[in-house]
């Protein structure tokens, strides 16, 4: 599983100030890079927010590993979805924009979603400092 | 309770409508099963949504569709529409209403009957888009 993202530009926000509500839905937006196997279900629509996204995966990933049996993750700004369907220790991926479905081992999963957040936490507080001393950044991707 | 009482009242629910509607509130309301609609985030909502947006990936409303229909169309959804707690521990609500007619388009260019706005807890609309 390749998880990763393109932050796009963003020279506006007062990194101090931003809210949970401001990182769910206005800031640090960009592109999803995701595929799953020989499955690619990128969205480069520019506009999702990345923390949000890190933040509602690591969840996914924790009810999954909790005993959920299928979690759905939904783009903010469309009626998008994102499926993750647990089948024993494998997870089956689908989505509702790309074609076919596609399957990876949960903790790997886990660790990919886990990267993801470090790697999306790494580069804000390196183009934005204040941003490793606001608390809903903390809340949502964790501390240092 | 004495005629003074009842009118500072009055007064000062009077003096705090005018002051919501200068502070960048489009729609004050009063009641608290009404939303409000910030100029902010309808101009997020016309970035992103309206029928002449770029944006890609995301839900269009039908050309000719106003602000105020859009308000309408938001006040019509939230008493009408299905309510669910939003999604994955995002703050808020989210309520979901089919106006059995089109009102603009789906990510894929298809037609959108039904119409998803997202509500605060402070009962502020966060988005609203046509799916």
């Amino acid at each position: 599983m390749h998880l990763d993202y393109r932050l796009s530009e963003d020279r506006e926000t007062d990194w101090s100030s931003v809210t949970e509500e401001d990182l769910r839905y206005r800031v640090a937006l960009g592109n999803l890079v995701f595929r799953v196997g020989d499955k690619d279900f990128s969205a480069d629509w520019g506009w999702i927010p990345l923390v949000d996204l890190a933040a509602s995966f690591a969840e996914i990933v924790r009810k999954l590993e909790a005993g959920s049996a299928s979690e759905t993750f939904e783009f903010t700004e469309s009626d998008a979805w994102v499926r993750f369907e647990k089948k024993g220790e494998k997870v089956l991926v689908s989505t509702s924009y790309g074609e076919g479905v596609g399957e990876i081992a949960l903790h790997s999963a886990s660790e990919a979603v886990k990267s993801f957040r470090e790697r999306l936490r790494s580069e804000l507080v390196r183009k934005h400092p204040q941003a490793a001393h606001n608390t809903a950044v903390k809340n949502l991707l964790g501390a240092v | 309770m004495n005629f003074r009482l009842i009118t500072a009242f009055f007064l000062a629910f009077g003096l705090w409508l005018t002051v919501a509607q200068t502070t960048g509130h489009a729609q004050v309301q009063t009641s608290s099963d009404q939303v409000i609609l910030t100029h902010s985030r309808l101009q997020h909502i016309i970035d992103r949504h309206w029928s002449d947006s770029t944006a890609t990936g995301a839900g269009k409303f039908q050309a000719g569709i106003t602000v105020d229909s859009l308000r309408d169309m938001i006040n019509e959804a939230v008493h009408n529409g299905q309510a669910r707690r939003n999604t994955h521990g995002r703050p808020g609500t989210i309520y979901e209403y089919d106006f059995q007619r089109q009102i603009g388009t789906t990510i894929d260019g298809g037609p959108a009957t039904r119409l998803r706005v997202v509500v605060s807890n402070r009962n502020e609309v966060i988005t609203a888009f046509p799916f």
